[in-house]
């Protein structure tokens, strides 16, 4: 948060000027102490100052701390769908039957595998983002996952490994952060619906804080594989500066593995006989 | 008796607005679950699972032919549980529960759960999934 930053930068100033008017001024150390308060105050009534204070460097907009998506869970919250071409139109028509049935097929993260990008952006469980010199991380308390931005000119190269999160590069534009991310593993998802991309997916994020409790995340997903056009969403994340993130081990008690018809599991006996 | 059916239309509203706003999904896709019809369960706890990615409650309940059948009803995962009042001592078994939950879609006990309405006898309002 930039205010705080400057909140914490006008106490510290504020400490310095009582610090030279001891013994002789000390109507500066009252001062001083009347401008600690008052910035102690802003900070506070900011909600919380952020997680970055001590760290961040000064020239980037602060976007540290814990955010939670809202709005539905599908890639796009009205479930808007890029044009899908051959084949994976067919593949995701499948899934969506297969769903639509109850009985979901092809869906990954149902044995503990990584959602990876961009299905990882519209979770319903909370992130930290931690700004560091140079590039910042994404900390995901679903399965402990992270993503890497960098930011200190590094690029993909040429024989990189496809991933579930890709290579992901990044530059401020004024107060957006713009990240491109390529190098994404075919077989990740969009969302938990299925949706389909192929290895060719390059996606493009200009994430920015709308306002002090809010995080914007536009996602312009690039694949001329998979998608007649680009397709853009606009996802939006809450701040709740009180949380922590916790501990999830995805396979600590997984009851939902895919069974042996290709469909996800619920681990309970089949039901009773109807006689 | 119109008091009764405006607080009945009233409450049937309430539920099928849980279906319709913000749901939380789990590790895996949801759709196996039946979000339209949520329906009331009573019954015994078992077993309360504290783990992830879910938390499980496993519950006898009343199968309608004198009997009982075993349910399985999955929460969401510790960490959001947490966050919305719950704690790894919230049931223990043998606490008599009442849950509203939405059920497989395949026809199998169990489902997912919106929310516990109340722990022996008295309210309990502990959300799992809005």
């Amino acid at each position: 948060m930039v205010q705080s930053t400057q909140g914490l930068q006008g106490s510290t100033r504020g400490l310095r000027s009582s610090r030279t008017g001891k013994g002789r001024r000390p109507w500066a150390l009252l001062l001083g102490l009347v401008i600690l308060a008052t910035q102690v105050r802003l900070v506070d009534a900011q909600g919380s100052a952020s997680l970055n204070a001590l760290y961040a460097d000064p020239h980037q907009p602060d976007i540290a701390g814990l955010w939670l998506a809202t709005g539905y869970f599908t890639l796009s919250p009205d479930r808007a769908l890029p044009s899908l071409k051959p084949p994976f139109d067919a593949l995701y028509a499948r899934r969506v039957k297969a769903e639509n049935a109850g009985k979901p097929i092809d869906d990954v993260t149902a044995n503990c595998l990584p959602p990876g990008m961009p299905h990882i952006m519209v979770v319903p469980y909370p992130f930290e983002i931690v700004q560091t010199p140079g590039r910042i991380l994404f900390l995901f308390e679903y399965a402990g996952q992270v993503r890497r931005v960098y930011l200190d000119g590094r690029r993909p190269t040429e024989d990189d490994d496809p991933t579930y999160y890709g290579f992901s590069t990044g530059h401020w534009e004024g107060s957006t952060l713009v990240i491109q991310t390529s190098d994404i593993r075919a077989e990740t998802q969009d969302d938990f619906t299925g949706l389909p991309h192929s290895d060719a997916l390059v996606i493009t994020e200009r994430i920015r804080r709308v306002d002090h409790d809010t995080l914007e995340d536009q996602l312009t997903l690039t694949d001329p594989k998979a998608y007649a056009q680009p397709f853009t969403v606009t996802r939006r994340y809450q701040l709740h500066p009180t949380w922590t993130i916790g501990e999830y081990v995805c396979e600590e008690n997984n009851r939902n593995a895919i069974g042996a018809n290709g469909v996800t599991g619920f681990g309970v006996p089949p039901p009773p006989a109807k006689k | 008796m119109r008091t009764w059916g405006k607080v009945r239309s009233l409450l049937a509203a309430g539920i099928v607005s849980l279906g319709l706003i913000a749901p939380a999904i789990a590790h895996h896709s949801f759709v196996m679950f039946d979000r339209t019809k949520p329906l009331v369960l009573e019954g015994t706890v078992l077993q309360f699972q504290w783990t992830n990615p879910h938390v499980w409650i496993e519950m006898t309940a009343p199968d309608g032919r004198g009997g009982h059948a075993k349910w399985g009803v999955e929460c969401t995962s510790v960490n959001m549980l947490r966050r919305q009042g719950w704690h790894h001592g919230s049931l223990h078994p043998g606490d008599r529960v009442k849950l509203l939950l939405y059920p497989l879609r395949n026809g199998a006990l169990g489902g997912q759960l919106a929310k516990l309405l109340e722990i022996n006898g008295s309210p309990a309002n502990l959300v799992s999934y809005r």
